[in-house]
């Protein structure tokens, strides 16, 4: 494979991989291997490496790859492998045993309590942040 | 976010009338009006803003979020009727939700 074409399957590759995974981040399969990104960034920059290795002549195109692929690369292990990280500590909740009540407000004003739906409905409760 | 869009389409009519799914985040309360409307899944949101539930729970992740603010772990909890915890999932990277196939299936496991 000639350089130039090695140059843009690693951008594509680099730029696609991050589009697809917010675009399927619904698909719990998809959002719960957010290292595939970081292998897709790692494949890039290895693709990157490679036209550098075989320019002959404009070499530029073939470092500008790797120097976008080598920053997501770190960028993107950097994000998953320690920012990501939720560090692990004791909850109230034990399996078994009662849910400590609260009452909050929804998005209406009303107040709700978890203690409403107690002998009505089995309850999901969930607690979420950002996007995923 | 994208979680609760993933459990919504999994569940069908009949679950999402038998079961209350109730989403706690620290997000202002005009925040959350926009997203029930959006996903149109009558989720109830309910808004943590000081995060004092949260904090009750043990769901803190302190200093977690992008200013450094204090934000929750995300977690799932499902409840049977007498508001005991029968599954809880609770996240090590806030990239990583449950598969709404076993949230599903610790909802229809409590008969």
């Amino acid at each position: 494979m000639t350089s130039t074409w090695l140059v843009i399957l690693s951008i594509a590759l680099a730029l696609g991989a991050p589009a697809a995974y917010a675009l399927l981040l619904r698909v719990a399969v998809v959002r719960n291997h957010p290292e595939a990104y970081v292998l897709a960034f790692a494949v890039a920059t290895a693709l990157a490496g490679l036209a550098v290795a075989r320019a002959r002549t404009r070499r530029w195109p073939a470092w500008t790859a790797l120097a976008l692929t080598g920053v997501l690369l770190i960028g993107g292990s950097w994000f998953n492998f320690v920012g990501a990280r939720v560090p692990v500590a004791p909850t109230a909740l034990r399996v078994g045993e009662r849910a400590p009540d609260f009452t909050l407000t929804d998005a209406a004003g009303r107040p709700a309590s978890l203690a409403d739906y107690r002998g009505q409905k089995p309850v999901v409760l969930i607690f979420y942040r950002g996007y995923w | 976010m994208a979680e609760l869009q993933g459990l919504g389409a999994a569940l069908s009519e009949a679950e999402r009338a038998g079961v209350e799914i109730v989403a706690v985040s620290p997000d202002p309360n005009e925040r959350s009006q926009k997203l029930a409307e959006g996903l149109h899944l009558g989720y109830r949101f309910l808004a943590d803003r000081d995060l004092a539930v949260t904090r009750r729970y043990g769901l803190v992740h302190a200093r977690g979020g992008p200013s450094g603010e204090d934000v929750p772990r995300p977690a799932t909890i499902v409840l049977d009727r007498n508001g005991v915890v029968r599954w809880l999932s609770i996240s090590s990277n806030f990239q990583v939700r449950p598969d709404p196939a076993d949230v599903l299936r610790a909802v229809r496991g409590l008969s």
